[in-house]
């Protein structure tokens, strides 16, 4: 096994016992990315050549000599025997929607390409000061606007390493494929709706989105400020769980961020689930959509390929002492996507208000001397086809005359989702559950160009991710099988608030149990 | 004018002096610093950042809405008022909605007696009052725009009145109290000139005795208590002489040229502009829970237009010189401090005060409370005086010695034998050497001069560095003269 392919918390162990440097580590891993990413994300890329077709392409930014040069304090500060930190010397990737200071920050768009961050956000400052290693900045839906990665404006977009023909999914899509190509043991992520989750499941990697405020937004280019949760994407629970450890808890720098205190997430990993109430809802093993014709709800059952793999996590669970509570009501559920649709188009429209090529970033070059079409101009050559539509949308739901109709709807519909799992997690309810277990997407990873274009659809695609941003509660993607393609798929365990803890044991106790499975010794396609 | 009333409201925007901005950590006042000196990623707007509020801008808010008797939620919320501008970073301003800090109360405007009109008292209702944060500044120089971000990100306090006032004389009285008001409790510093205190009025007219309210327009870009007055008196008589030559009053924005004093058309205002407001889902709702109002509200001084009321009814000072000595916080409490050392005739204590403390006070520029002729001093040379231990010449030197010496006045008398002298041996024979040095002054007296006598205790008095009793003087001359 090369060493970019082993996970964090063993790297982390034979570099404390010094049998391998943190220099070695980061140049096993540049190597990977030489081997596999092809060429990095960038403006007007020109047309994909066939080989572009066969590889992953993460990154939009490689940041090669600051990788080299943290890996050597480390190793200097691991032969002075000081302590180097949780992550000295793991290697991880950012999504390029966080601000790290000198390295551009383009948030995947024209608009911010040529934007240098002149400060550090709170996730990845702690990421580096806990030792690890950032090899770079990876690509991602523009704005995170998307559930496939390929609404970037830095092409070719990431492609899935398990099948280069399909998407990563989104709009983690750079972190989820590094990790799962061994380009880099963990990547710092954000959820919206589920871009931490619905990538981590088709990509075969462990994804996590905390608590709303567990891990602070600072620095994090905001989509949908009351939903963005920034979290980790690893290739197994405990590397998840180090990572969260990490970057969790209160900054003054974010007053959304809580500061409840952060447990001890690794202590009780390996605690098992004796006891614990594990939750299966119809409401999450089908997809229900307003017919476009007749606004009428219409309802799909889930692929089997999709509902197997969580049926049999609910056995495995049982046969570890969880108890498994059936036909847990979840009614609301499918209100999740219409709501998401107002209320993330209503912060993301403002939210882009600033890029007006007034400051920084793009601006058109067009000899414009009207301050209005200035704006107009370069907010129209500089934004893509998704910033444009969430704009559109945004500004349409909440005008003063349909706000009423739409957005304090929609702030109405997110209370009863909330409610749906306060009833379900309620200590003294009917189901006193301390998880739901639930499929993480409807479908495996689809094929690049299927989807793409058909905005309601791909927002489909996260129905069962979203109600998590709804309800502000924490949500755990993690591998659990493979589908007749031998494409993963995700299953997904949802808790109550600051349940990352239990989430996490549930996951490794299931990991744990199916280590030796077959499914498991399948390597993605890239690396084959 | 006599058939028509004027409806004013006044929409005033309050700085607040605090050290730092609302949402972030920069200086919060930059009138002597160079444009984006104190900006930082925050107030700028650079991706990606977040605002933290600034609880002493929460504090002050609290103290200034209390003050203005109005009713603080429990909860309030901070909202996005979304628009464009190139001063504004973000695309759009943190500021507060539907459920403000506060809301309600009033001021209860005490109007002068002017041109054969009684005072009286107009009620002034409060219609809005928030928190926000300020914009930037634009300027234009030729082709260019230039922005300074350093105003980004100051803390505001957003006050609107009914349409209550009824004169240009009302709209600058309730800027006066207003400005008193914000010193007094120590919210802002209220300079209308460094824009610490700002003011848009809207203005309309109808008949006198109507009670509908017809179009108004807003005045913009007013910076002085004085502008304000001719602006809305110079609108005033447009409006009427429009609506006399049968026009409609448009519901313009008009702006105040300081130099020429005209009003300019700005923009007709056919709709209002939608800002599309929503929470602010960067912050967290105020919670103003009763322990924190409490204890921000322990430090609420006696307003200033009660303390007047009570300086005149407690103390039986003329409504003149209680305005004046509640004009500022220092000098009402330097005035309370003085009569309390002083322990009787509050009007004696008043007449030092408003006669040569002031004049101080304009002379160094100084408050009150830095004074080093202190309330205790004040008082302690008034007793001088009434005990007859120095004359009252010598006790207003006294003061100015108090001050530049920062000595007790009774040190100062021991020391320098100011003690005034009584003793009918020792100015009789300064007034014997006097008449001898002066025999010209002696023969014209002798000749019928009398009113050469006041030169004489002149000389008396100089001769003996103003320590004599002069009336005592005056007799021993006149007996010499004989
Ligand atoms: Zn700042």
């Amino acid at each position: 096994m090369e060493l970019c392919d082993i996970p964090a918390y063993e790297l982390s162990l034979l570099l404390r016992q010094r049998q391998i440097s943190a220099e070695e580590v980061t140049r096993a891993c540049l190597e990977r990315i030489a081997a596999v990413d092809g060429r990095s994300g960038a403006l007007d890329a020109g047309s994909l050549t066939p080989e572009d077709e066969q590889k992953v392409h993460a990154f939009i930014t490689i940041t090669r000599e600051r990788a080299l040069n943290q890996a050597r304090t480390v190793d200097q500060k691991l032969a002075a025997g000081e302590d180097p930190g949780l992550l000295a010397g793991i290697p991880f990737t950012t999504k390029d929607i966080f601000s790290v200071r000198g390295t551009p920050s383009t948030a995947a768009s024209r608009i911010l390409a040529n934007y240098t961050a002149p400060y550090t956000a709170t996730p990845v400052a702690r990421m580096e000061a806990a030792g690890a290693v950032m090899l770079g900045k990876v690509n991602l839906d523009e704005f995170t606007y998307g559930s496939s990665n390929e609404s970037t404006a830095f092409q070719p977009a990431p492609r899935n390493p398990w099948n280069p023909a399909h998407v990563p999914g989104g709009s983690s899509g750079g972190s989820a494929s590094s990790v799962a190509a061994g380009e880099a043991a963990l990547s710092l992520g954000t959820d919206t709706a589920g871009s931490i989750r619905q990538p981590a499941a088709f990509c075969g990697v462990v994804g996590v989105k905390p608590t709303y405020g567990r891990v602070s937004r600072y620095g994090l280019i905001a989509f949908g400020s009351s939903l963005d949760c920034p979290g980790p994407v690893a290739r197994n629970v405990v590397d998840a769980a180090l990572m969260l450890q990490t970057i969790a808890g209160a900054d003054p720098r974010d007053s959304t961020a809580a500061k409840v205190p952060v447990p001890d997430y690794l202590a009780q990993l390996e605690g098992g689930v004796k006891g614990l109430r594990i939750g299966l809802s119809p409401d999450y093993f089908r997809i229900a959509f307003p017919d476009p014709q007749t606004g009428e709800y219409r309802e799909q059952s889930l692929p089997m390929d999709i509902e197997s793999p969580v049926l049999r996590a609910a056995e495995v669970l049982a046969s570890l002492g969880a108890e498994i509570v059936e036909d847990v009501p979840m009614p609301n559920t499918r209100y999740g996507i219409p709501a998401y649709f107002v209320i993330s188009r209503v912060e993301a429209a403002s939210n882009l208000h600033r890029y007006d090529g007034v400051k920084y970033g793009y601006r058109t070059r067009q000899p414009i001397d009207d301050l209005t079409k200035l704006y107009r101009q370069t907010r129209n050559e500089g934004f893509g086809l998704q910033p444009k539509l969430r704009i559109l949308m945004g500004m349409y739901v909440s005008a003063a005359q349909y706000s009423a109709q739409y957005y304090q709807r929609a702030l109405r519909v997110r209370t009863l989702i909330r409610r749906d799992f306060e009833q379900a997690f309620d200590r003294s309810g009917k189901h006193r559950l301390d998880a739901l277990l639930t499929p993480t997407t409807p479908t495996t990873a689809f094929k690049m160009g299927a989807v793409y274009g058909d905005s309601v659809l791909m927002q489909y695609a996260d129905q069962l991710t979203v109600p998590a941003n709804h309800a502000g509660i924490p949500g755990l993607s993690l591998p659990g099988g493979l589908d007749a393609d031998r494409l993963p798929v995700g299953i997904q365990l949802l808790g109550p608030d600051f349940s990352e803890d239990v989430l996490l044991r549930i996951g490794r106790a299931y990991e744990l149990a199916t280590e030796t499975e077959d499914w498991r010794k399948v390597k993605p396609m890239v690396l084959r | 004018m006599n058939d028509y009333e004027a409806v004013i409201g006044l929409e005033t925007h309050i700085q607040l002096n605090t050290t730092t901005k609302i949402f972030c950590a920069c200086k919060a006042d930059s009138w002597f610093d160079p444009p984006n000196t104190n900006i930082c990623p925050v107030c700028t707007g650079m991706p990606g950042v977040l605002p933290v509020l600034n609880k002493a801008a929460v504090e002050k808010g609290v103290v200034l809405a209390a003050a203005m008797h109005a009713e603080l939620r429990p909860l309030s919320y901070f909202d996005r008022k979304n628009y464009f501008y190139p001063d504004l970073p973000k695309g759009y301003q943190i500021s507060q909605y539907d459920q403000s800090l506060a809301f309600g109360g009033y001021l209860d405007l005490p109007v002068p007696a002017a041109n054969g009109q009684p005072a009286y008292i107009r009620k002034v209702s409060i219609h809005k009052l928030h928190l926000e944060e300020d914009a930037g500044k634009t300027k234009n120089a030729g082709h260019e725009r230039l922005i300074d971000f350093n105003r980004c990100g100051v803390p505001l306090v957003e006050m609107v009145t009914g349409p209550d006032l009824r004169s240009p004389d009302e709209a600058a009285q309730y800027l006066i109290r207003l400005r008193q008001l914000l010193r007094w409790l120590g919210v802002s510093e209220a300079d209308m000139e460094k824009g610490h205190l700002r003011c848009d009025a809207n203005v309309s007219i109808r008949p006198r005795g109507a009670t509908y309210l017809n179009p108004k327009t807003e005045i913009k870009n007013v910076n002085s208590i004085e502008a304000v007055r001719s602006a809305i008196e110079k609108e005033i008589e447009r409006q009427i002489r429009e609506v006399e030559a049968g026009h409609r009053i448009e519901a313009w924005t008009l702006e105040w040229d300081e130099e020429a004093g005209v009003l300019r058309k700005m923009r007709s205002k056919e709709t209002e502009a939608d800002y599309r407001y929503f929470r602010e889902p960067d912050l967290l709702p105020i919670r103003l829970d009763d322990a924190w109002k409490a204890d921000i509200l322990k430090a609420l001084p006696e307003l200033p237009l009660v303390r007047r009321q009570r300086f005149m009814n407690a103390y039986g000072l003329p409504e003149y010189d209680a305005d004046i000595l509640t004009s500022e916080r220092n000098l009402s409490d330097y005035f309370e401090s003085a009569v309390k050392a002083y322990g009787s005739d509050p009007k004696r204590v008043s007449n030092y005060l408003m006669n040569d403390v002031l004049r101080m006070l304009n002379e160094t520029s100084k408050t009150a409370d830095r004074l080093r002729l202190t309330p205790a001093y004040l008082a302690e040379i008034i007793k001088l005086a009434d005990a007859g231990t120095v004359n009252t010449s010598t006790a207003k030197s006294l003061l100015q010695k108090v001050e530049e010496s920062g000595m007790a006045p009774g040190e100062i008398v021991a020391a320098e034998g100011l003690a005034k002298v009584s003793d009918d041996s020792a100015i009789r024979a300064v007034c014997l050497e006097v008449l001898a040095e002066s025999p010209k002054e002696v023969e014209s007296y002798k000749a019928g001069k009398v009113t050469l006598i006041g030169w004489f205790v002149g000389q008396v008095m100089k001769k003996m560095r103003g320590k004599a009793d002069p009336t005592l003087a005056r007799t021993i001359l006149e007996e010499l003269l004989a």
